[in-house]
């Protein structure tokens, strides 16, 4: 090697060492969002990082936040159950469910058999219809554009069927207090049977294609790991908390009025608490679901969908919580009624809030490519969130 | 094309020009709410495959899209990032405002953090009602959407002056006689709808 | 309970002597500072001290199990009688033999009681033995601040933020209360009984209307050649028009 040569070489490798010493990694300040793929809605994330690592998360909410809790001082009761549908998006009709049996319990007032178990059905439809959206869409964020699609597909013949019994693809606005407000329409129950053996399809498809894959694994398993007691400090729940390990489904383990006890289910749990575990608890959730709506199609009972309740609901005075097991995880309503046409106050537990208030704690130290794993599969509704 | 600043484009070669545009519009999605979704169905499945009316989903960034349709709800403090990313886009830029809450606040008509419509901080194009509109009804804006940029005039568009649909006169911050005149000039030859 | 079959998922049974158990515990540890237990519909309120907040909550995780923190937030017990909900029915729908609703003007607290203007309650809950309590506690009217309990639970961090932005109470000792939702400028709480919602006081609910009335210009009636157009139905959950065209509309 020339001399001039061996002189450029080492004046390049001290412009190099310069170089790296002048880059001070640390200190990086990174903001994901408030309008970013990866966080599904409009979450913003502020991220300190030191290198590819990630030293101290921040997630700012309240970009949809839309002041329910005030919004239902001033509306009377029917007019919140439209208004709660539009909480979780996803899967509106769960969202009406604890509110409605809030409010019952509060006029004590019970829907007949039949209408609970309809109610019962299209919980587990919307839960359908939330997931199998989840499933699709954590492929994208680990860069596997296909299972969106295939959810966005599959998901159609679940909102189908809720579409043709209540006229909303996802807003459906159908419960009420005292029942339902209409019953089904012929054929509707075969049809939906043959949907959920699509939603199984879906199910066995995701699994084959993206949640069984090797790459899948790789970057999901052992990231994000959440212990069962810091979990439950932060409240988390649903599929969030079972994939730590704890055993807590409201639907099997609640008083709740709905026919989730006349079903046969499991109740999966996952004891490894990391991203793959949350993945995959929620599919096998979708496949549960699958399965309790089609043994409840299958014994609906014959009767009544409505009970007997005044034209104008008035609600009298006391206080009720009412929570359920919503897709995204237990829901519940703090009804405070003054014996007025509206509450005097409704506390909306969400499930979100409390999942991805843990995000400070969960996304500290790890890499900036895991902080997408995490969060896609912590899951989460932005109007769950914020309200 | 200084032809199409100064509005001496012929007539022929504008309709043609604007018939190109009309079919290939990338389209920046700005999901906000549960209309989102129903934006993602009409855009991301393939019951729907709005590619068929020459629109392309899924642009890098704000600065390649041609139109963004704003779905969902508007909060206050939603606001600022919208009207940056608006800013973004390069012109001719075209919007649609799907949904009741980003028509006019929707639902949240009467709440204390939520935007009375978008069209109080971007122009808007289109509105597309419905909470949420089914994916269909979106379409059909597109289609309205291309009928309204093969009846445009260039170099109206191009001179800054706003485009008036469905009555936003206020926007644009274009003072009141030239909005006049504006008008004026539109009563004489209407866009063909 | 609609369940006909046997259940098929066995659940942990659920022992009746679980509330009794956590009020004695609470009594236990915090004495007289249990200021009211009520018991209804299965599900149980506590009201305790503020100054026996905190300790509350620790007793409640380290001794009787309650260790899964669901929501914490506050009330406001002004009695407001222009808000409580919509008057959507009126002249001949209002006649189902419904008296008016009376209105609250004095403060009526809920259940297990209370003696100032706000009170901030919080939820706990143990997951083994399916058991859950709502402990409550008043603040002062003046000053209303409290215990956080971020060092027992840190997911109220969050929650307890929202609940001070959205009344103002303060929580000693929490590590940042900063804006949650809102943008930082924003002034006032709006979960306080006598925060205005502005756009409804400059404009009353819209789905009052009953049928609206299609615009003079519009109207066929009066330019029989040209085509009427669809009138702008506001977004309402109105109730469905009836058929007489010249109903009695307008804005109360
Ligand atoms: S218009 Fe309706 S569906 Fe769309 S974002 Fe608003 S509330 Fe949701």
């Amino acid at each position: 090697m020339p001399d001039w040569k061996k002189a450029a070489y080492v004046a390049a490798q001290a412009a190099d060492a310069r170089v790296n010493v002048e880059l001070e990694a640390e200190g990086m300040t990174l903001n994901i969002g408030p309008q970013h793929p990866a966080t599904h809605g409009t979450l913003r994330i502020v991220c300190r990082l030191d290198g590819e690592q990630v030293v101290w998360a921040d997630p700012v909410p309240g970009y949809m936040h839309r002041g329910y809790e005030k919004l239902c001082e001033v509306r009377n009761y029917p007019q919140i159950n439209t208004l709660v549908n539009r909480i979780d998006w996803l899967g509106s009709f769960c969202n009406e469910v604890p509110f409605i049996l809030a409010a019952e319990q509060l006029m004590e007032v019970e829907a007949p058999e039949r209408a609970q178990w309809i109610r019962t059905i299209f919980f587990e439809l919307g839960r359908q219809a939330n997931l199998i959206l989840f499933l699709g869409d954590v492929g994208t964020q680990l860069g596997a554009i296909t299972p969106v699609f295939l959810a966005f597909r599959d998901r159609e013949h679940v909102l189908n069927m809720i579409e043709a019994a209540t006229g909303g693809r996802f807003h459906p606005n159908f419960d009420r207090i005292g029942g339902l407000k209409d019953d089904l329409p012929k054929g509707w129950l075969d049809e939906t049977v043959s949907a959920m053996k699509r939603v199984e399809d879906f199910c066995d498809e995701v699994e084959d294609l993206m949640i069984g894959g090797t790459i899948f694994q790789q970057r999901t398993r052992g990231v994000g790991v959440i212990p069962a007691e810091v979990g439950l400090e932060y409240g988390l729940t649903g599929a969030n908390i079972r994939a730590s390990g704890i055993d807590w489904d409201l639907r099997r383990d609640s008083e709740s009025p709905l026919a989730w006890k006349s079903a046969d289910f499991k109740v999966v749990t996952h004891p490894d608490g990391d991203s793959f575990a949350r993945c995959w608890v929620r599919l096998q959730e979708v496949r549960e679901s699958a399965r309790i709506v089609r043994q409840l199609c299958e014994g609906l009972p014959a009767g009544p969908i409505m009970a007997k309740v005044p034209k104008i609901i008035k609600v009298p005075a006391g206080e009720a919580y009412v929570e359920t097991e919503n897709p995204l995880g237990v829901m519940g309503y703090y009804l405070v009624s003054q014996g007025g046409l509206g509450p005097f106050r409704l506390k909306i537990r969400t499930p979100s809030f409390n999942n991805i208030a843990i995000a400070p704690w969960v996304l500290r130290g790890v890499y900036v490519p895991d902080v997408i794993t995490i969060l896609a599969s912590l899951y989460f509704i932005l109007g769950d969130i914020d309200r | 094309m200084g032809l199409v600043e100064k509005g001496l484009l012929p007539k022929p070669l504008t309709k043609l020009l604007n018939t190109a545009r009309s079919y290939s519009l990338w389209v920046y999605q700005w999901g906000l709410a549960c209309c989102a979704i129903e934006m993602g169905a009409a855009f991301g499945s393939p019951r729907y495959d709005v590619m068929r009316l020459g629109v392309i989903p899924f642009p890098a960034s704000a600065r390649q899209a041609d139109f963004v349709c704003v779905s969902g709800t508007a909060t206050d403090k939603m606001a600022p990032p919208i009207r940056r990313l608006y800013e973004q886009m390069p012109d001719p830029k075209y919007v649609i405002s799907m949904g009741s809450c980003a028509n006019s606040g929707g639902p949240y008509w009467d709440s204390y953090s939520v935007l009375k419509g978008v069209d109080q901080i971007i122009p808007v194009d289109v509105y597309v009602p419905g909470c949420p509109p089914r994916p269909e009804a979106l379409l059909e804006g597109i289609v309205l959407l291309q009928m309204k940029i093969r009846g445009e005039d260039m170099a109206e568009r191009w001179r800054g002056e706003p485009l008036v649909v469905g009555g936003g006169l206020e926007h644009g911050g274009v003072p009141e006689e030239k909005q006049v005149a504006v008008l004026k000039a539109r009563k004489k030859n209407p866009a063909p709808a | 309970m609609t369940a006909t079959d046997a259940p098929a998922t066995e659940a942990p049974a659920i022992e009746a002597g679980h509330h009794q158990r956590i009020v004695d515990g609470l009594r236990g540890s915090l004495g007289d500072a249990v200021l009211d237990v009520v018991l209804e519909r299965g599900d149980l309120w506590v009201r305790v001290d503020r100054s026996a907040w905190h300790g509350a909550f620790e007793a409640g995780k380290r001794k009787l199990g309650l260790t899964f923190f669901s929501f914490l937030s506050g009330i406001d017990w002004t009695p407001a009688p222009g808000l409580s909900g919509e008057r959507t029915f009126k002249g001949e729908d209002a006649d189902e033999g419904d008296e008016p609703v009376e209105e609250a003007t004095e403060v009526r607290t809920g259940l297990a009681g209370g003696d100032t203007r706000f009170q901030v309650f919080a939820r706990l809950f143990d997951v083994r033995r399916h058991v859950g309590v709502t402990l409550k506690a008043d603040l002062d009217d003046a000053d209303p601040s409290i215990d956080t309990v971020t060092d027992l639970f840190r997911g109220a961090d969050w929650h307890e933020r929202e609940t001070w932005e959205m009344f103002g109470f303060t929580f000693d000792g929490h590590p940042g209360l900063r804006h949650l939702y809102l943008p930082a400028e924003f002034e006032g709480h709006p979960l306080r009984k006598d925060f205005p919602l502005l756009s409804r006081e400059v404009k009353p609910w819209p789905g009052l209307v009953n049928v609206e009335q299609i615009p003079p210009h519009l109207d066929p009636k009066n330019q029989p050649a040209a085509e009427a157009p669809p009138s702008e139905a506001p977004a309402s959950d109105a109730p469905a028009a009836d058929a007489a065209p010249p109903a009695e509309g307008g804005t109360e």
